[in-house]
């Protein structure tokens, strides 16, 4: 009944939203038909069950073996250029950044900054297709006048290694703190990798980014006719008796409440209400001197992979990134907070959503992209005005009765094993039951987990 | 005053405090379904009813206007009129307390004032129970006088529904195993898997790798075993304390009492006026109260510092300078947490939420949208002090301290944000602005204090705080 929580929880598994394929131990076997299969074939992997425990079956060390056999292929796999994409780009030592000429390709749709006939990379973008193997950087050849510049052909000049390539694409930039660290690369390469359009916000120069006002909207004044509002003027007297307003001494030494006719509990919550909080539609204010070394700063504007995508015209990003260095930083302090927030638009929820959406919305929000030693970690800080969603005057307060999530059964899912037992035995399937319980049970069973026993 | 009043369990409402009639007639309600306890289903209690009020405190709502039955406008007239002449009153119970310094909460020993202040709001918690005072009637339960079954006899149920399907679970499992393993030819019709799965790791495996071994005969032998005692045990246990029940006089004196956290007595007491503290015959005013939690929510605590904090109250009016008290009891300082977690718990219950101690899930307060038996507490409040108030930036230690204070690294959100998804809860950080010092006057003998204005310098700010996977994001 009361802090059921407790009880409930272990016999569910975790939210599907917080479930991240990437944190599990990979399969490799999915890997091999990525490269094997023709395009035509092509489709997204799937991954394996776990298994927990050897169970001396010589299926189980065949997949074993299966598993560790693709992970070698997958390693001993030569990356090489291909001729038909070869792609070749000078680095410049003043600004830090590599150029190639235009040529048409796909990356650079989302990628580089074209002026004239030329085609810059920021250093995160050349590193970024250096490493995956689309760019071959060279090192510029030293003392060349622009006449000869024109001249010497890119082919001539010395290749970079990939590890040069990290050496000197991170933190040579001009500007704060060398500007690109590896932290912002990792973050950088890795949303790359997981199919997002990523560029710099704005040009890192500035010591902060500009206050972002809500746009509130005017003309909110709905027109009633005249008749009716004095009718509802009345009928408010009516119902509402005059609330005493605090006096000093209630505030002073208490109770809030005296004792008296209340005609209802929101009248009372309202008199309650003495704790200041942050309001959340007013413009909002720096709390920080300006400061160049405030580690809280968007880093990066995300954009969702759409097919009609232009970097001249880029629009709103869908996701805002700021990248921390985890062992640097602690957590942000209510004044960092306040300051990053406050350079994010104003983004209230849909006002037709429940309250619960409303609330996991927020009305401004950051992502902070914590990396540990290349390690990245997303968290979603929303701010979130608590005190707009007035608990106490919905009238339609959750549905009558014990609710509270789904009801655990245990007499149909053991109505189930059995009959997973005697398919089974029927078929002598070679599958383990294991897999197939997985898919069709709630719970998602944690296996024959030595640690449940 | 005794630490538990002895009440029978059928007494009648004693006379001393009036009792509101909903409740009563509520708890009527699932008596009578338990009467009828052959009907396979029992109706479950209607909570609706039961918890109807959100505060313990009585409002006088006028009766609905129906515009197409004129006769509302008389029933409404007369109810104004007769409240107009007769003025009721939203507290009619004041229900008292007192402080238990042992334990730092506030007990509540009249079973009319628990079983109120848990429906009117979830106050508290049972000394003897998870929660819900509910001590005597599983009690009963236990000795075969009431049929009726608490939340822990569900849950002990429930545990043990799935202890058994896990049992089952595992049976399958290792039967699949067996028939794979006869497939492949390894296992013969009578040996048992255990042999062989302990020959083959012995075989292939060193002795270093006992470990392996170990817990995979663990895992596919013993449970039964385990299972098989346990319930044997439980079962004997079970039979002995009924029979040595049963001949035992049937009358059971309630051994529980009701505890408050200092956030919800304080509450109770400065802002809806409901519940009276005592200390002896003595009722307690809100100034001494505040004082006396600050003093004891931070460690550690002086030995004797609720005399001397008492002698102090009680002497407040004839002596103006008392140097010697101040030297035992210290003014209040500003990020006391205490007052940060009472700003907190005041500003979440002003605005409609029920806020339950969140001890039991790694948080500071739960936070339940009615009430813990409708729904799941959604949100999980952890509380960081700030510090953004320029006076904390004046001097470099001052810088230092509360840097040491406000700062907590990466893994710590990391760690609280995962404990609690996996509770199904959301976590909400609220920073609470940390006001200058403000208890000044204390040392020059002031012993009041402004609560109101106290409770306003502190201002607070929540964020939501969930984890972002870029590969659940992309569309």
């Amino acid at each position: 009944m009361a802090d059921e929580d407790e009880d409930l929880s272990h016999l569910r598994g975790p939210e599907p939203a917080d479930i991240d394929l990437s944190d599990e131990t990979q399969d490799f076997r999915f890997l091999d038909k990525l490269i094997v299969q023709d395009k035509g074939t092509l489709s997204l992997p799937k991954r394996g069950e776990k298994d927990f425990e050897p169970h001396a079956t010589s299926l189980q060390l065949d997949t074993l073996e299966a598993s560790r056999q693709a992970m070698h292929n997958v390693l001993s796999w030569t990356r090489t250029h291909t001729r038909k994409n070869h792609i070749l780009g000078v680095y410049h030592t003043e600004t830090n950044m590599a150029y190639v000429e235009k040529i048409k390709s796909q990356h650079f749709q989302t990628i580089g900054k074209a002026k004239g006939n030329i085609l810059w990379l920021l250093p995160e973008e050349a590193l970024f297709m250096v490493e995956r193997g689309t760019l071959d950087c060279r090192w510029p050849v030293k003392q060349i006048n622009d006449e000869e510049h024109e001249s010497v052909r890119s082919e001539e000049l010395a290749p970079m290694s990939l590890q040069a390539a990290y050496a000197a694409f991170i933190g040579f930039e001009g500007g704060i703190g060398g500007k690109l660290t590896l932290e912002m690369y990792t973050v950088y390469a890795g949303l790359k990798r997981s199919g997002y359009i990523v560029f710099r916000t704005g040009t890192w120069d500035d010591e902060r980014a500009e206050l972002q006002y809500p746009n509130l909207e005017k003309g909110k004044s709905t027109k009633r006719s005249s008749w009716s509002s004095y009718f509802s003027e009345v009928w408010q007297r009516l119902s509402k008796p005059s609330i005493p307003p605090l006096t000093a001494s209630a505030l002073q030494f208490g109770p809030l409440l005296k004792p008296g006719l209340y005609r209802n509990y929101a009248d009372i919550y309202r008199l309650l209400q003495t704790i200041p909080t942050h309001d959340r539609k007013a413009p909002p204010e720096f709390m920080l001197t300006a400061d160049s070394t405030n580690p809280f700063r968007i880093t990066f504007d995300v954009y969702k992979a759409a097919t009609k995508f232009k970097k001249s015209e880029r629009g709103t990003p869908d996701f805002r990134i700021s990248v921390i260095n985890a062992r640097e930083t602690s957590i942000p302090t209510a004044a960092q907070l306040n300051d990053l927030l406050a350079t994010m638009p104003y983004d209230p929820p849909n006002p037709a959503d429940n309250m619960d959406r409303k609330l996991l919305h927020g009305s401004r929000n950051v992502i902070l992209a914590v990396v540990d030693n290349g390690i990245p970690s997303y968290m979603r800080f929303a701010d979130v005005p608590v005190s707009d969603e007035r608990l106490y005057e919905r009238s339609d307060r959750a549905p009558r009765g014990k609710g509270g999530g789904r009801q655990y059964n245990p007499a149909r899912e053991l109505r189930m094993v059995a009959e997973l037992a005697s398919e089974t035995a029927q078929k002598s399937a070679t599958s383990s039951l294991t897999d197939r319980l997985g898919r069709r049970l709630k719970p998602p069973p944690r296996g024959a987990n030595i640690r449940d026993i | 005053m005794a630490a538990i009043v002895k009440t029978s369990a059928q007494q009648p409402p004693s006379a001393g405090v009036p009792v509101d009639d909903t409740s009563n007639s509520n708890k009527s309600v699932p008596d009578v379904t338990n009467a009828k306890s052959a009907s396979p289903r029992k109706r479950r209690p209607n909570y609706a009813q039961i918890h109807a009020r959100p505060v313990p405190v009585v409002v006088h709502p006028l009766p609905a206007f129906i515009p197409h039955n004129p006769l509302s406008i008389v029933r409404i007239a007369i109810v104004m009129f007769s409240h107009s002449l007769w003025p009721p009153t939203s507290h009619d119970v004041v229900h008292k307390a007192y402080y238990s310094a042992e334990t730092h909460s506030i007990h509540v020993t009249n079973p009319q004032s628990i079983r109120a202040l848990w429906e009117h709001g979830f106050w508290g918690a049972g000394s003897l129970s998870r929660s819900e005072p509910a001590w005597l009637e599983q009690e009963k339960r236990k000795r075969g006088i009431d049929a009726s079954q608490t939340s822990e006899e569900y849950t002990r149920k429930r545990r043990e529904e799935r202890r058994q399907f896990k049992l089952e679970r595992a049976k399958v499992q290792r039967e699949t195993i067996e028939q794979q393993l006869r497939d492949e030819g390894k296992l013969d019709a009578s040996t048992s898997i255990d042999e062989v799965v302990s020959l083959r790791l012995n075989a292939t495996v060193d002795a270093a790798d006992g470990l392996v071994d170990n817990s995979a005969s663990l895992s596919n032998g013993k449970p039964e075993n385990i299972g098989t005692l346990e319930s044997v045990v439980d079962e004997s246990a079970h039979l002995e304390t009924r029979v040595a029940l049963k001949d035992v006089a049937v009358e059971i004196q309630d051994q529980e009492h009701l505890q408050l956290t200092p956030e919800e007595a304080f509450f109770l007491t400065y802002s809806l006026g409901s519940l009276q503290i005592y200390r002896g015959e003595t009722a307690l005013s809100s100034s001494y109260l505040l004082r006396l939690y600050c003093a004891y929510s931070a460690f550690p605590i002086p030995e004797d510092a609720e005399s001397h904090l008492y002698t102090l109250y009680s002497l407040r009016e004839r002596i103006n300078n008392f140097s010697l008290g101040t030297s035992v009891i210290a003014p209040i300082l500003p990020d006391n947490a205490f007052l940060l977690r009472y700003a907190v718990y005041h500003h979440f219950r002003s605005l409609g939420w029920v806020v339950r101690h969140g001890i039991k899930f790694a948080c500071d307060f739960l936070l339940y949208q009615r009430g813990p038996v409708f729904a799941h507490a959604k949100f999980a409040v952890i509380i960081v002090p700030a510090y953004s108030h320029s006076y904390w930036s004046e001097t470099p230690e001052r810088k230092a301290e509360t840097k040491a204070k406000e700062s907590r690294d990466w893994w710590w959100l990391h760690r609280v944000n995962r404990v609690q998804t996996q509770v199904h809860k959301t976590l909400m950080l609220v920073y609470v602005e940390v006001p200058p010092p403000w208890d000044e006057s204390f040392r020059k003998g002031g012993f009041a204090v402004d609560v109101g204005g106290a409770l306003k310098r502190y201002k607070v700010r929540e964020f939501i705080v969930r984890r972002w996977t870029p590969n659940r994001n992309r569309d």
